[in-house]
């Protein structure tokens, strides 16, 4: 094994550990939004991404980034689409539910 | 496995000994102090230098001898000086690099391979585990080997335990602060 391979092992044994403490179910930035979305959603029903992207947890996140989190996280169950007539609006759930 | 790969290994290996030596005695054991303050002891309850043994012997098997054996000897030379040179503190030293990779190779013909090799997923319970053997193991020949009261059998125990465990959720911790930067 070499120098960069033996890092990419502790690496692996670590990421082994962070799974197992379930701290891996989000990455840093759908956990951003999700906290983003989690905030917006006390003032209004319904979020709206173009409010995300202007809120301060997202403000260094690029574009293609976002909007490949955010579908992560409606696959995920963290965010569903609001009604088909209001696109762009998203509502937040709980985790577990 | 050639010469520079040796000496990088020593150096990256006895390096974290090192620095995780002086985090240990300089910025832990103040604190412990603090908060124990009648646990008359030197043993550290949280000795984050047992995590870079077991982790380098997990990495590195054997290899990790030579490449640990320059940062236990500094770390014994700091606190002892030319004290180091008597037999106990050779013996201290011999343990410190020895039990991890022994224990290790040990679990491998007894029961699991658990060191690290292409094309097997590691094993961290595993890793903690062979981990917490070689701090009893080790606790126990070094108390023997220096004549320490029973507290200190307990106490050596604990922190390597602890230390393990700690600098485990450290280094996950940072390897996750760095994705978390490089996928910005």
């Amino acid at each position: 094994m070499n120098d960069i391979s033996k890092l990419a092992e502790l690496r692996k044994l670590l990421l082994g550990m962070e799974r197992a403490l379930g701290l891996e179910d989000l990455s840093a930035v759908e956990r951003d939004i999700y906290y983003a979305a989690s905030d917006l959603s006390k003032q209004a029903q319904g979020v709206r991404t173009t409010g995300l992207l202007t809120h301060a947890l997202i403000q260094d996140v690029s574009r293609p980034t976002f909007f490949r989190a955010l579908k992560s996280l409606v696959n995920k169950g963290y965010l569903s689409q609001s009604a088909p007539s209001r696109r762009g609006v998203y509502v937040v759930n709980s985790p577990n539910s | 496995m050639g010469l520079k790969s040796i000496a990088t290994e020593t150096v990256f290996a006895s390096t974290a000994y090192v620095l995780a030596f002086f985090i240990t005695f300089a910025g832990l054991m103040p604190i412990q102090n603090m908060f124990f303050p009648d646990f008359h002891s030197s043993a550290s309850l949280l000795f984050l230098p047992h995590g870079v043994r077991v982790l380098s012997a997990w990495l590195l098997g054997w290899r990790s001898i030579p490449a640990l054996l320059p940062g236990v000897f500094f770390t014994y030379y700091y606190l002892a000086g030319e004290k180091t040179f008597m037999l106990s503190r050779l013996m201290g030293i011999s343990i410190a690099v020895l039990v991890a990779p022994l224990v290790f190779h040990i679990a491998a013909k007894l029961f699991y391979d658990a060191r690290s090799r292409p094309g097997h997923d590691p094993c961290w319970p595993c890793v903690m585990g062979l981990g917490v053997i070689a701090a009893v193991i080790g606790g126990i020949l070094t108390n023997l080997a220096f004549g320490s009261p029973p507290l200190d059998y307990f106490a050596f125990f604990i922190g390597d335990v602890a230390g393990l465990f700690f600098l485990m959720m450290a280094l996950m911790l940072t390897f996750r602060l760095w994705r978390t930067k490089t996928t910005r």
